[in-house]
This record gives C-alpha cells, sequence and structure tokens, in this order.
C-alpha cells in the first residue's frame, strides 16, 4: 500500500469490483435487512401490513432469561479465549524459535491437524472423552481415584474445553507470526545483561508480542461467541447461548423479528470488541496494519 | 517467512555467549518445565483425534472405551450411506464453487488493493477481513432472512454465496502477504524492458503471488468444507453438507459411523495439506 504522491487510478483498481459486488449484496444488504427486519412487526413480504416496532428490543431486556443468555454467552466466550491464550502462547513461543526444520513442519502439522479435523468432529470426540461413560471417567474410575463419574459434559466446563480445542489453533497461528517476527537478539541481549530467561521473555518478548496476543483473543472470541455445534452438542441444551437462542426462533418458532434483534446484540458485542481491539493496537502498536 | 531459519543462520555467536554465562540447574529445570507444558498442550491437541479413530474401528456399536477389537464395519456403514455419500459430494461441489470463486475474487481484490491506487485501502482492507471477525452465524441469518425476504428458495448458488463471504478473507490476507512482500522492481524491470501490461502481469506478478493465491484457495477449501454456522441456515432438507448431516446424525446416534466418517474428512483434509505442501510448502501457512 504505497501513499505515493502521484495517487492516479490505474486498470488494476477495477478488480474490486467483482468482491465490492459480493460484500454489497451479499453482506451489507442482508446486514441492512437484518437490521430492519428487528424493528418491524412481521415480514413485509406476506403482511401487508406492517409497522416499526422496538417490542422485540424490550422483550430481550425485559426478561432477565435473555439478559442471562446474552451474558453467558459472553462469559464463556471470555473464558475461552483466556484458556486459549494460555495454551496457545507456550506452543506458538515453541513453534516461532524451534530451529529444527522437521521439528517446525511437525509442529505445524500438530496444529494444523485439529484444525482440518472438522467442528462436529472434534465435538464428537469431546463428548467421548468427556461423558458419564467417557474416557476420562472410565480411566479415573479404573484407576480408583473416583468412585462416581465427575459431570464433565452438560457443563460450562465441558463446553470451554471442547471450543478451547477448536479454537486454539487459530491463536496458535496468529501468535507464531508476530512472535516469529520479534528479534530474538534483543532476548539475548537482555539475558547477556543479567536478565534470567523469564524475565527477558516478560520484560522483551512478552510486550512485543502484544499485537499478537490481541489479534488472536479477538479472532477466538468472536469464533467462540458465534459457536453452535459444541454448546449444543457439549452443554446438552442445558447451557442457552445467543446463537443456539438465535437459531431456536427460527427453526421452532419462526419469529424471524425478535432472532434478528438477537443477531443486532451479537453484531453489536462484536462490532464494540473490534472497535475496542483498534483502539488497544493503536495504544500498543502506534500504527500497525490490521493484516 | 524470513523468521526463525535466517536468523539462526546470523547468529550462532551471539547464541554461544548467551550459553557461555548461564548454565546452572535453574535454567536446565526452565528447560524443561517449557517442554513437559507444550508437549502436554500436544497431547491436549492431538488426543482427541486419536480417539476419533480409535472408535472408527472399535466393533461395539455403543461407544466403549477400552476398544474391544478392530473392525471395519462402520466404514461399510459410512460408504453404504446414501444420505452420508450424497452430502460428502455436496460438500465438495460446494467447497470447490467457493474456492473458485473466493480464490478469483479474493486475488483480484488483493491485486486492485496492492497495486490499484485505491483510496481508502485500509478500510477496503478491514471491511474485506470483516467476515472473519464477525459471527458467521450472523452471516448465515442475515442471507437466510434476505433469501426469504426476495423469495429465492434456498439455492445452491445461495450457500455458495455465503461461503465465499466467509472464505474470501484468507485469500485477501494470503496474497496480500505474498503482495507486499515481493520487490516491485522485478515488474519495473519488464516493463523498461518492453514487456507490456499485460505480459508483465502474467509473467512476472502471477507467478510471484502464486504461492499465497494457492495458500488462500486451499484455506478456503478447507473452511468451506467444514463450515457449519453459515451452512446451518442456508441447507435445504435432502441437500445438506456434511457436517450438517453429521451433526443432525449425533443428535441422535452415538455409534461408530461418526468416527468412520471423521477418519475419512481427516484423510481428505490430509491430502490437501500434502497438496499444499507439494505445491507452495507449508510454511507458507504460519504467516497467516
Amino acid at each position: 500500500m504505497s501513499s505515493t504522491a502521484t495517487t492516479r487510478l490505474n486498470g488494476l483498481a477495477l478488480f474490486i469490483l467483482p468482491s465490492a459486488l459480493l460484500f454489497a449484496l451479499f453482506f451489507f444488504l442482508p446486514i441492512g435487512l437484518m437490521a430492519l427486519m428487528s424493528v418491524l412487526t412481521g415480514n413485509p413480504v406476506v403482511m401487508p401490513k406492517v409497522a416499526f416496532t422496538t417490542r422485540h428490543y424490550a422483550r430481550m431486556i425485559g426478561d432477565p432469561y435473555y439478559l442471562e443468555v446474552i451474558w453467558t454467552t459472553i462469559r464463556i466466550g471470555l473464558v475461552t479465549t483466556l484458556v486459549a491464550l494460555l495454551i496457545g502462547y507456550p506452543l506458538a513461543h515453541w513453534m516461532a524459535r524451534i530451529k529444527s526444520r522437521a521439528g517446525h513442519a511437525l509442529l505445524l502439522m500438530a496444529v494444523l491437524a485439529p484444525m482440518l479435523t472438522g467442528i462436529v468432529v472434534r465435538t464428537f470426540a469431546w463428548m467421548t472423552l468427556l461423558s458419564d461413560k467417557g474416557v476420562v471417567n472410565q480411566t479415573l474410575m479404573s484407576l480408583g481415584l473416583i468412585a462416581q463419574p465427575l459431570k464433565l459434559m452438560y457443563t460450562e466446563t465441558g463446553i470451554v474445553v471442547g471450543l478451547v480445542h477448536i479454537y486454539v489453533p487459530f491463536m496458535v497461528l496468529t501468535l507464531t507470526g508476530v512472535i516469529g517476527r520479534i528479534d530474538e537478539r534483543l532476548e539475548q541481549a537482555a539475558e547477556n545483561l543479567g536478565a534470567s530467561p523469564l524475565r527477558a521473555f516478560l520484560e522483551v518478548t512478552l510486550p512485543l508480542s502484544l499485537p499478537g496476543i490481541l489479534a488472536g483473543s479477538l479472532l477466538v472470541f468472536a469464533l467462540a461467541i458465534s459457536a453452535y455445534v459444541t454448546p449444543i452438542l457439549l452443554g446438552g441444551f442445558q447451557i442457552m447461548t445467543l446463537p443456539i437462542l438465535i437459531y431456536q426462533q427460527i427453526s421452532a418458532n419462526f419469529n424471524v423479528g425478535f432472532a434478528a434483534a438477537l443477531g443486532i446484540v451479537l453484531l453489536a458485542i462484536s462490532l464494540m470488541l473490534v472497535i475496542a481491539y483498534n483502539r488497544a493496537l493503536g495504544l500498543v502498536s502506534g500504527q500497525r496494519e490490521l493484516q | 517467512m524470513q523468521t526463525s531459519a535466517s536468523h539462526s543462520a546470523s547468529l550462532p555467536a551471539a547464541q554461544q555467549a548467551a550459553s557461555v554465562h548461564t548454565p546452572g540447574p535453574i535454567r536446565h529445570y526452565g528447560r524443561y518445565l517449557y517442554l513437559a507444558i507444550n508437549i502436554a498442550i500436544l497431547v491436549f491437541l492431538l488426543a482427541p483425534i486419536a480417539i476419533v479413530v480409535v472408535f472408527a474401528l472399535n466393533p461395539t456399536p455403543f461407544i466403549q472405551f477400552p476398544p474391544v477389537g478392530v473392525s471395519l464395519r462402520w466404514f461399510e456403514k459410512f460408504f453404504a450411506s446414501r444420505d452420508f455419500m450424497h452430502a460428502l459430494g455436496f460438500s465438495l461441489e460446494v467447497a470447490v464453487l467457493t474456492t473458485l470463486s473466493a480464490t478469483i475474487l479474493g486475488a483480484s481484490a488483493a491485486l486492485a488493493l496492492a497495486r490499484g491506487n485505491l483510496p481508502g485501502t485500509r478500510l477496503i482492507v478491514a471491511t474485506m477481513l470483516s467476515p472473519l471477525m464477525l459471527p458467521a452465524i450472523l452471516t448465515g441469518l442475515a442471507l437466510f432472512q434476505t433469501y426469504v425476504l426476495l423469495d429465492v428458495g434456498r439455492p445452491t448458488w445461495g450457500l455458495v454465496a455465503g461461503h465465499t463471504l466467509v472464505t474470501l478473507p484468507y485469500v485477501v490476507r494470503t496474497t496480500l502477504a505474498v503482495l507486499h512482500n515481493f520487490d516491485t522492481r522485478l515488474e519495473e524491470a519488464a516493463r523498461n524492458l518492453g514487456a507490456s501490461p499485460l505480459r508483465t502481469f502474467f509473467e512476472v506478478t502471477l507467478p510471484l503471488i502464486k504461492p499465497g493465491v494457492l495458500a488462500g484457495a486451499i484455506f478456503a477449501f478447507i473452511v468451506s468444507f467444514d463450515q457449519f454456522p453459515v451452512s446451518l441456515f442456508l441447507v435445504s432438507p435432502g441437500n445438506e453438507t456434511l457436517p450438517v448431516t453429521l451433526f443432525n446424525y449425533l443428535k441422535f446416534d452415538l455409534d461408530g459411523t461418526i468416527g468412520a466418517a471423521s477418519v475419512v474428512s481427516i484423510v481428505l483434509a490430509f491430502i490437501v495439506v500434502i497438496g499444499l505442501d507439494r505445491t507452495v510448502g507449508l510454511r507458507s501457512y504460519v504467516k497467516l
């Protein structure tokens, strides 16, 4: 993105048009329509008389159940992001710093393998691990460590474990790129000046990798609050999140207006986060591009 | 991509200097702790996949641990199932169409952004990447409502459009990364030697950005093949993608068929990754 003085459009600029059209027709128009549907009394195509209403939003704010669902969604998203960061950082650091090419390729395969395995499949794997007669409980019981199976499934903990497993590769890949670009000599200089490896890491590498931490966290949070499969299968409908509620409103009640209002709330949460992210990134790194 | 390899090449002296100062037992324990933590994380990442394979091969009709034997009956059931085979075929069809459209649209958009002198480039890039940051289930919901309002039903092109929207950012990002890294003087040199803009593009620019475009294309394929939230709203009964079919099956049955289906999709994904490694090299994956 060269910002030379000669900012004359050239022929290549036209290449943006197909994607611009795609975004206009299949992104901005639909989201605009969703916002519109959220304030209408019904579907304007099938109903001759529709009026503007705020009842969908009033229903959401007026009922503690819906506020609880929104809060549960955010809470699961936050915990998932935090755990994914704690698990993803060491692995990303190892991957960015490992010297052997073969070692690097193996680690990369290990991170990509789960990503390639699919969300439904991995959730199924966690069901076989976490259920009452699952691998974890069977193993612990046969070892005599517990008498009763632990309740791992149908809990928020179970959902978080599944979500972390599914989204941690995104965190690792984002962090690896950023940590890899930090000059290792800075760390070594700190150590030569007498800092312990831990202190060199905490005072040099960690602060420099903040943009990666922010980018990875934003990605994982956005993915976690929109997850549908994992919360349903590992939560067994006992823990309600916004995506589950949205789909339920469409499939069971065909309440398109209320689903749209819930969608707008989910959108608002994500947008607030993106704005906060850009602010934070501006503070951390002056002006680094969202690449 | 110029990360650890080039550093390690230029730094043996600095490393020696670092290790001369500080062997000591504490440093060793720290090193072991670091490795132990990382190996535990790798086990966490890989164990569930191993478990799926075990269940796919275990003959009992319910999930049992430890496994009692080895059998291929679930694979037979999977391949004999008309629903699963139809879903597999439909998923592949959607993924191929999505990959084509996302790659063509994304690569041209990246070219326009990097070389077209467009005003407001940063804003456009942020917009093009935004489907990554916005909940995918919203894309599905919003498209679903639009198709209902326009009364177009649930056509395959509608699903492919949704998938293209969520996979396009990957292509834009990988292609932009390559475009930023390469030396524009190569293009200028070609032009100075008398090549037409078109010839410069096809003989210099395109070969140089190929790795980024291919990496993006493979990402698009994988993301589309595994796409759930967008598909959830946009598939029609009888024409479902494999993840949706697997999900619906899982809600009622929990037998080895799911394991077999999983192993098949894992193998498919690995073929794609090996293809990636052969064509562009796995390392281009790192800098997402």
